[in-house]
C-alpha cells in the first residue's frame, strides 16, 4: 500500500500536466474522495489513451473502494497493446499481491518475461514481492532463473542483497549490498536496515567487505549506521575517516559530527566535525568543531579551529559566540590572566546574563591554576549572584569552609554526578570547616585526579562520620582512570569496615564487577552473593542480580 | 524396681523423642515449611523451578501444591534454600504448622493436590557439542534456572548412554536426517554447509551410509528409552521428526538431496505408525522444494500459502486429584498464552493417535499445542514451537535474555516437564 501511494504522489505532481483534461478531471475527483466518479473517466482514457498516470488512478481508485479485482480486465488490454511498459507490469504483479492471487501473480510475472525477456525488472520486481511475502526460497530461485536468462545478476544486486540478508547469508548480502551501493549510495539505509540483524559472530566479514578498497561513500555511510547500530560508534566513525577528502565527503563527516553531539559522544564528535572542516571551512562548521573539541576535553584545539584574527573584527558577534567558547577553553587550562583580559575587552558587548556566566568560568579559572583568592574575587566583582553562585559554594568547599559550602549549595539546581557528589559528602561532615576534604575537592577541579583520590583517602580518616562517602569518591576516581588495582582496596575498606554504610552496596557491586572484568569469576560471584544477602533493601540489588546472572552464565552475555 | 524405673524414665524418654521429631521441636514449630507460590505473588518463576530441582537434588523433601496459588511449592525452610532464594529474588513464605494445616484443609476441598516431589532426575538434552545454551529453549531455561544437565549427542546416543538418564529433551533436530529442509533457503550459508558436514562426518564415524540412516537410528534409540521407562520432552522439530523417523521403518522418506536416494513414493502407505508415540496416518511431504515435512504440523511456518497465523492456546484444567500427571505438566499463573512459531507449531489433531492426552489447545482451530501420552513403561510430552518468549524466531535472531522474561508462562510449561519426573508415582485413580 505505501508503494502505490509513493507512486501516486510522485506521479501526480510531475506529470499530471501533460495529461487531457478529462484524466486531469478524474485526479480531481479521486483527491476528493469521489471514486466512483473518477472511474469511468480513467476506464475510458486507458481505452483510448492509457498512460501510467491513468493506470494508476484507476489502480489507486479501485483499490480504495475495495474492488483492486476489476482492474485486472482493462489492465490486460492495456498490456496487450504495451507489453514492454515496465509500469503496467509492476501495477499487474502488486494488483495480484494485493488480491493475494499468489498462482495469478506468478503468471504475471511469467507474462512480463515472456513480453521483455532481455529486461532484469521482471525478476527483481518480482523477487521483491517474493521477499516482502516472506518467500525466501522462491525469491532465491527467481535470482538464479535472471541469472541463466540475462548471463548476471548485475542489475538484481539490490534483490539479491535484500534476499541474502532474509536468508541469514549475510557474508553474501554484505558482497551484493557493496555493489548495490556503488550505483547508488542512497541504498544505505536499506543496507544498515537489512543487515543491523547479522550476529556478533559474522559481523567482521560484513566489516571486511565494505571496508574493502576503493573507499566507496555508500558502503562505508551504510557500514557506520551498522556500527552504531551494534554499539560500536568509535568503529562507525573508523569506517567514515577513510574515505576521499572531498566537499561530499566533508558532509558525511559533519553530518555524523551533528549526531555525535547531539548524542553526547563529544570526543567523536570532535574528530567528525576536525576532519570536516579541515576539507570545507566556514565559519559554523569551524564554531561546531570547535565546541565539540572543548566538550570532548581538548580545549587547546579552541585557538585554532576558531583563531582571535577571525573574529575579532566584529566585537558583537564575537562577544555572542566565540568569546565565550575562548573564555572557557582558557578557563578549561587554567590561564586566568588570559581569560580575564580577554572578558575585559568585550565586557561592554557581553550580552545580558553573559556576565555572571564569564564571572563563574574566571572564577574555575583561577580555581584551575589553584589561585582560590582570585577565583573569589572575580565572582564578588560579578555582582551579588555569581558571589552566591553554586561557583562561590564550590570555591568555599574548596578552602575547606564548609558552613559557607552549605550555606550557598543548599539551594543548588545543578543536578549533575558531580554536583550529587558533593552535596552527598557536605551533608554528611560535621563541623564548619574540613580543609582535607577541600583539598581533595580542590585537586579533583584541577584535573589532577590521582592527587584528588589520595586526598579523598585522608580526609576520610578524618571525617569518620562521612568517611564511607568520601572513600567511595577516592574509589571512583581510580575507577574512571580505570585503574581496578588501586581501586580495590579502597572499595575492600568500605565493605569490610563501613558494612552497614549505604555506600557499602555500591563500593561491592563496583568490586565484583571489576573482579569479572578481570576474570575472576569466583571472586566475582562471592561478592555478588555477599551483596544480594546483605543488602536485600539495596536499589543496586536487580543490577546485582543481573550481574551475578552474567557471570554464572545463567543468561546469554 | 531401681531397675524397671530406669526403663521407664528411658522409655518416656524415646516417646518425648518421637513426639519432638514428629512436631518438629519447638524450635521449627512456627516456620518448619517454606512457601514458594507460584502465582502473581512470585517474583521470578522460572528461578523457583531451580530452586526446587536443588532441594530435591539435596536429599530435601518437596511436595508441588498442584493448582494451588499458581502450583506453588512447599520445602523445607532451611537456610540453604533460604539463602539461594534471597540470591535468585525467589519470593519463598514462611509457613508455619497451623498455616499448613489451613493449606491442606483448603487444598482438600478444592481441584488441588499435593505430589510429593523424592528424586531430582538425572537430566541429558539431545543437543551437538558445539550449540551453545542458548540455541534451544529449554537448555535457556535450564541455565537461567541452575538446573544441571548433559548435553548428548549422536555419538552418546549410539553408545548407549541414554541408559544413564531419567529425562531426555529434544528441540530442533530433524530425525528424518533432511536438516530441516534448510537447502531450499540456506544450501550457501556457511553455518549449514558446515552442519552437514559435521553431520556426515558423524554418520560415517559410526558406520552409517548417510545422515538420514544415522538419525533413524538415533530416534530408535529414544523410542527404546520412553519404552523402557525414560520420559522424554520434545519441542520444535524434533517432535514431529522423531515421529516419523520412528514410524519410517524399513521405509526411505528422506528426500534425494538428503541420502542420494528419492523419497518413497509409497512412504505414506508404509509407515508403521503403530511404533510411533503420538501421531498416525499422517501424509509425508514428497516435494523436496516445499520446506515441510508431513501434514503433522498444523501452522506450516515455511510453507508460503499453508503458513497459518499465530492465536493463542488455552490450558487445559485436569483434576488434580484423578489426573495428577497432566495436571503437572499444566501448572502455569496463566491459563490462555500466546503462540509460538516453530519448525513445528502445533500438531493436527486428526493426526493424533486414540489416547493422546491434549493438555493445550487452541479454541476452534484444527490444531492442538501442547500434548502428553505413556509409552511402553515411560512418558513422553511434546510442547509445538521453538521459543514462547520469541514468537517469530528466525535464524540468526539474538538469543532470549531470561532475565528478562522471569515469570514466562510459556517456559513454565517446559520446567514443568523437568520436575514432573521428580513427582513420587501414585496409582492412577482413572
Amino acid at each position: 500500500m505505501v508503494v502505490v501511494a509513493l507512486s501516486v504522489v510522485a506521479g501526480r505532481d510531475v506529470r499530471a500536466q501533460t495529461e487531457s483534461p478529462e484524466v486531469l478531471r478524474a485526479i480531481e475527483l479521486e483527491n476528493a474522495g469521489k471514486y466512483r466518479e473518477a472511474i469511468p473517466i480513467y476506464r475510458e482514457a486507458m481505452r483510448t489513451h492509457p498512460t501510467p498516470i491513468v493506470v494508476l488512478g484507476l489502480e489507486r481508485s479501485y483499490h480504495e473502494l475495495g474492488m483492486s479485482d476489476s482492474l485486472l480486465a482493462p489492465l490486460d488490454s492495456v498490456l496487450a497493446k504495451f507489453p514492454r511498459e515496465p509500469m503496467y507490469h509492476v501495477v499487474h504483479l502488486r494488483t495480484y499481491q494485493i488480491l493475494r492471487r499468489y498462482d495469478a501473480l506468478r503468471g504475471a510475472f511469467e507474462r512480463w518475461v515472456r513480453d521483455d525477456p532481455r529486461s532484469a525488472a521482471p525478476y527483481s520486481e518480482y523477487a521483491r514481492v517474493l521477499i516482502q511475502l516472506g518467500r525466501p526460497a522462491s525469491a532465491d530461485s527467481v535470482i538464479a532463473r535472471a541469472k541463466t536468462a540475462l548471463g548476471s545478476t548485475r542489475d538484481l544486486q539490490y534483490e539479491t542483497a535484500q534476499l541474502r540478508a532474509a536468508m541469514g547469508e549475510w557474508e553474501p548480502s554484505a558482497n551484493a549490498w557493496r555493489l548495490a551501493l556503488a550505483n547508488d549510495a542512497q541504498l544505505a539505509s536499506a543496507a544498515t536496515y537489512a543487515l543491523a540483524p547479522a550476529p556478533a559472530g559474522v559481523r567482521p566479514a560484513i566489516r571486511r567487505i565494505f571496508l574493502m578498497a576503493p573507499p566507496e561513500r555508500g558502503a562505508r555511510r551504510a557500514l557506520a549506521d551498522l556500527e552504531i547500530a551494534w554499539g560500536q560508534p568509535q568503529a562507525a566513525w573508523e569506517a567514515l575517516r577513510g574515505l576521499p577528502p572531498d566537499a561530499e565527503t566533508a558532509t558525511v563527516w559533519e553530518d555524523f559530527g551533528d549526531r555525535a553531539m547531539l548524542e553526547e559522544r563529544f570526543g567523536l564528535a570532535r574528530d567528525a566535525l576536525g576532519a570536516a572542516v579541515r576539507v570545507k571551512r566556514t565559519a559554523a562548521l569551524a564554531l561546531k568543531a570547535a565546541t565539540a573539541s572543548l566538550r570532548a576535553g581538548s580545549p587547546a584545539d579552541v585557538f585554532t579551529l576558531v583563531p582571535v584574527g577571525e573574529w575579532q573584527s566584529d566585537p558583537a558577534r564575537a562577544a555572542n559566540s566565540y568569546v565565550p567558547l575562548h573564555v572557557e577553553a582558557l578557563a578549561a587550562l587554567g590561564r586566568g590572566a588570559e581569560a580575564e583580559a580577554l572578558v575585559a575587552k568585550y565586557d561592554k558587548y557581553l550580552p545580558p546574563g553573559q556576565h555572571a556566566r564569564m564571572a563563574r568560568l574566571l572564577a574555575s579559572a583561577w580555581v584551575r591554576s589553584g589561585d582560590l583568592a582570585r577565583a573569589r574575587q572575580a565572582l564578588r566583582t560579578a555582582g551579588a549572584d555569581a558571589d552566591s553562585s553554586d561557583a562561590a559554594g564550590l570555591i568555599a568547599l574548596y578552602e575547606g569552609r564548609l558552613d559557607a559550602a552549605r550555606a550557598l549549595l543548599r539551594g543548588s539546581r545543578d543536578q549533575s554526578a558531580d554536583m550529587a557528589l558533593v552535596l552527598g559528602i557536605v551533608s554528611r561532615v560535621r563541623g564548619d570547616s574540613a580543609p582535607q576534604l577541600g583539598a581533595a575537592f580542590l585537586a579533583l577541579a584541577r584535573g589532577d585526579s590521582a592527587a584528588a583520590a589520595q586526598r579523598f583517602v585522608e580526609a576520610a580518616e578524618r571525617h569518620p562520620e562521612a568517611a564511607s562517602a568520601i572513600l567511595l569518591a577516592a574509589a571512583r576516581v581510580h575507577a574512571a582512570r580505570n585503574d581496578a588495582k588501586r581501586a580495590i582496596p579502597v572499595w575492600q575498606r568500605i565493605v569490610e569496615r563501613y558494612a552497614s554504610a549505604p555506600e557499602a552496596a555500591e563500593a561491592e557491586l563496583e568490586w565484583a564487577r571489576a573482579l569479572r572484568r578481570g576474570g575472576d569469576t569466583a571472586g566475582a560471584i562471592s561478592h555478588l552473593e555477599h551483596l544480594i544477602l546483605n543488602a536485600p533493601e539495596s536499589a543496586l540489588l536487580p543490577q546485582a542480580r543481573r550481574e551475578l546472572d552474567l557471570v554464572r552464565g545463567s543468561v546469554p552475555p | 524396681m531401681i531397675d524397671r524405673l530406669a526403663r521407664r524414665r528411658r522409655m518416656l524418654a524415646r516417646l518425648a523423642l518421637v513426639v519432638a521429631t514428629l512436631t518438629g521441636g519447638p524450635a521449627l514449630a512456627n516456620a518448619q515449611r517454606m512457601l514458594v507460590p507460584m502465582d502473581d505473588g512470585q517474583t521470578n518463576h522460572l528461578k523457583a523451578y531451580g530452586l526446587t530441582y536443588n532441594a530435591i537434588k539435596a536429599g530435601l523433601q518437596a511436595e508441588w501444591l498442584l493448582n494451588y496459588r499458581g502450583g506453588a511449592f512447599l520445602l523445607p525452610d532451611a537456610p540453604e534454600l533460604r539463602r539461594r532464594a534471597g540470591l535468585d529474588g525467589i519470593s519463598v513464605e514462611a509457613v508455619s504448622d497451623a498455616q499448613l494445616g489451613a493449606i491442606r484443609r483448603e487444598m482438600a476441598g478444592g481441584n488441588m493436590e499435593s505430589v510429593p516431589l523424592e528424586k531430582a532426575p538425572k537430566i541429558a538434552v539431545y543437543s551437538p557439542p558445539d550449540a551453545q545454551p542458548w540455541d534451544d529453549a529449554v537448555t535457556l531455561a535450564l541455565k537461567y534456572a541452575g538446573i544441571e544437565f548433559t548435553a548428548v549427542y549422536d555419538t552418546e546416543v549410539e553408545r548407549g548412554d541414554l541408559t544413564k538418564y531419567d529425562w531426555l529433551h529434544l528441540h530442533h533436530e530433524d530425525f528424518t536426517g533432511q536438516f530441516n529442509k534448510f537447502h531450499l533457503g540456506y544450501r550457501d550459508a556457511p553455518w549449514f554447509r558446515e552442519l552437514v558436514a559435521k553431520n556426515q562426518a558423524t554418520a560415517k564415524k559410526l558406520g552409517f551410509v548417510t545422515v538420514p540412516a544415522l538419525k533413524k537410528d538415533v530416534a530408535e534409540h529414544i523410542r527404546q528409552f520412553v519404552e523402557r521407562g525414560g520420559f522424554l520432552f520434545a519441542m520444535c522439530g524434533a517432535t514431529e521428526t522423531l515421529e516419523l523417523a520412528i514410524a519410517a521403518n524399513g521405509v526411505d522418506i528422506a528426500g534425494e538431496f538428503a541420502d542420494g536416494t528419492p523419497m518413497d513414493p509409497n512412504s505414506d502407505a508404509k509407515m508403521q505408525w503403530r511404533r510411533s508415540f503420538a501421531f498416525k496416518d499422517a501424509h509425508l511431504e514428497h516435494s523436496p522444494f516445499v520446506n515441510s515435512m508431513s501434514d503433522i504440523d498444523g501452522h506450516q511456518v515455511n510453507v508460503a500459502g499453508r503458513r497459518q497465523p499465530l492465536g493463542t492456546f488455552t490450558l487445559f484444567n485436569f483434576s488434580a486429584k484423578f489426573d495428577p500427571v497432566p495436571s503437572m505438566l499444566v501448572q502455569d499463573h496463566r491459563s490462555v498464552l500466546s503462540d509460538f512459531y516453530g519448525v513445528t507449531t502445533s500438531f493436527t489433531k486428526s493426526t493424533l493417535k486414540n489416547g493422546v492426552v491434549i493438555l493445550a489447545t487452541e479454541e476452534g482451530a484444527p490444531w492442538t499445542k501442547y500434548v502428553h501420552g505413556d509409552y511402553g513403561k515411560g512418558t513422553w510430552t511434546y510442547l509445538g514451537g521453538h521459543d514462547p518468549e520469541d514468537p517469530q524466531h528466525a535464524i540468526g535472531n539474538p538469543p532470549t535474555d531470561l532475565s528478562l522474561h522471569r515469570s514466562s508462562p510459556g517456559y513454565r510449561l517446559i520446567l514443568n516437564n523437568v520436575l514432573f519426573p521428580a513427582a513420587k508415582k501414585k496409582p492412577l485413580k482413572t
